[in-house]
């Protein structure tokens, strides 16, 4: 019988619904593993490239950039990585594989990063060093995949030894 | 194809944005009158050429690609992707790697299920209880949301484990969201599948039996709808599969109703695969292997049970950074050419119950498009 869905229905008829006006009356969803905007620490990147290259979206490109002398001596070519949040799928595979933690993300994401201009979107190093304007908390850090146990029975295999 | 009696009747372009077509495909269907006397898939609306993408990258770029292949499903050919390489590697992964993947894989069943159930009843006109069950689906993203830290796909199973650890109220999330979404879809069941409407417009519709759908290539709950009782996850065990309790549903008459009743019944069977496998998550247990930055030649071939049936996917290595070949065995395929015209030779199928037919078999528009 069509009783039967109405029935239920009529429970439902004076619940909360499930849609949040965000950010009218409720703040967005967060969580402490949101995958946001990234932020980058100057003094500890090297110019690897190494972001660049695990990039699945290409989305990080090698930028140089003027600074005074005696700045940032561990980055000899003054090379940062400058990411196009357009591009950018929130993976988080380049702070994964970042080997000096110098990438890491916010949880700054989803209407916070709407913009009309697209220009705004292409974040130099310079910008990405800055912490986003809104209130943020830092979710996804290398310290996460350093903390990864190997499990001592398990050799991996080929010739290459373990990475990270 | 359109034989001489066909050619002389109406084609209808159906899809790919008419709301009963199944995503991103069309049909070109040849009407007499209102009857649909034959129908030919157009595919490639999404063709991006995957399989030559995940060639083109690095191992470990591709968990990021390797589940784009279906939307609505990712988390099966997530899964999938970092079995195979497992077996390539010859890795035995972490037993809590295991049971995280299989929550995950679960979730993301119950996820796909709920987005079909909202589809199905969109397509016989019953909108309401498509609205429970995005809501229910809303309740396995934001699990995702928390424990992955992204709503849709996930990247989360790699080959060698887990990306990262689970938080530490995982069990009581896990559990708590397992009963939320029990409770709706208990509701959804009893609204939809005893709605007399449901019922006429899918009993004895789109008739497909047992023998015919095994020769026609079908798998997955459209299988078992039919009458065999065939599951991966049974015949076939990955991950802990044998190590959990859980029946396999099956249908008698293989119509749309039998199909919708089995996956109803498959949802619960998730949620209680999650709420065994949810017990055996141990804090600080290890949780993942690291790839070797080379991967030594040779092939991994992975199955897994999807949402939607049977998917296979088989890496060869050359040896080095990338992979040689990458190929994905499609679900979606026979759904959606060998079963409906079938569907169609056998009995007067109409305009109207096309896209019920095609609802209820449930297929996946980009993995047809790889």
């Amino acid at each position: 019988m069509v009783w039967v869905t109405l029935k239920k229905a009529a429970k439902y008829l004076f619940r909360r619904p499930y849609t949040r006006m965000v950010p009218k009356s409720e703040p967005p969803f967060k969580t402490d593993h949101t995958r946001g905007r990234h932020i980058l620490d100057l003094n500890k990147c090297t110019g690897c490239s190494l972001c660049k290259m695990v990039c699945p979206a290409n989305a990080i490109d090698m930028e140089h950039i003027e600074v005074e002398e005696g700045k940032y001596p561990q980055n000899k070519k003054k090379i940062f990585p400058r990411i196009d949040l357009h591009k950018c799928t929130y993976c988080g595979l380049c702070v994964e594989y970042c080997p000096f933690s110098a990438l890491s993300m916010t949880d700054v994401t989803g209407f916070e990063l709407f913009t009309t201009d697209k220009s705004t979107t292409l974040k130099h190093p310079q910008e990405l060093a800055v912490p986003p304007e809104s209130k943020y908390r830092v979710t996804i850090t290398k310290a996460m995949f350093l903390g990864v146990l190997q499990n001592p029975q398990v050799k991996p295999a080929g010739k290459g030894g373990s990475h990270g | 194809m359109a034989g001489e009696s066909v050619s002389k009747s109406l084609m209808l372009y159906f899809g790919p944005q008419h709301p009963g077509a199944p995503g991103n495909v069309a049909y070109k269907l040849w009407l007499d009158g209102e009857r649909v006397i034959d129908a030919e898939l157009v595919p490639g609306f999404l063709l991006r050429g995957f399989e030559m993408m995940m060639e083109n990258r690095a191992w470990e770029m591709n968990i990021v690609i390797g589940y784009r292949f279906c939307v609505e499903d990712p988390d099966s050919l997530e899964l999938g992707y970092a079995e195979a390489v497992d077996r390539l590697l010859k890795y035995d992964i972490p037993e809590k790697a295991k049971w995280v993947r299989m929550i995950q894989h679960e979730f993301g069943r119950i996820a796909s299920h709920l987005f079909w159930a909202n589809h199905m009843s969109g397509s016989v006109g019953l909108r309401t209880t498509g609205f429970w069950s995005i809501a229910a689906r809303e309740e396995v993203l934001k699990w995702f949301y928390k424990v992955v830290g992204h709503r849709i796909y996930h990247s989360f199973s790699v080959p060698g484990g887990i990306r990262w650890d689970v938080p530490k109220d995982f069990k009581e999330l896990t559990l708590k969201t397992a009963d939320k979404i029990e409770e709706l879809v208990k509701d959804i069941e009893a609204a939809l599948l005893k709605n007399s409407v449901f019922k006429a417009r899918t009993k004895g519709v789109g008739v497909i039996k047992g023998e015919d759908a095994i020769k026609l290539g079908i798998t997955g709950p459209s299988l078992r709808a039919a009458g065999v009782s065939y599951d991966i996850r049974k015949a076939v065990p990955y991950e802990n599969y044998d190590k959990v309790k859980f029946d396999i549903p099956t249908g008698e008459n293989g119509d749309s109703y039998d199909r919708a009743v089995v996956r109803f019944k498959e949802i619960h069977q998730s949620l209680r695969i999650i709420r065994q496998a949810v017990e055996e998550v141990k804090p600080g247990d290890p949780w993942r292997i690291k790839l070797p930055l080379t991967v030594p030649p040779g092939t991994g071939i992975a199955r897994v049970e999807a949402a939607r049936g049977e998917y296979m996917i088989h890496v060869v290595s050359q040896g080095g950074r990338k992979p040689y070949r990458v190929r994905l065995r499609s679900v979606s395929l026979p759904l959606m050419t060998t079963a409906i015209k079938h569907v169609i030779k056998n009995e007067e199928v109409t305009i109207a119950d096309f896209p019920v037919i095609l609802g209820s078999l449930d297929p996946c528009a980009p993995d047809i498009d790889r």
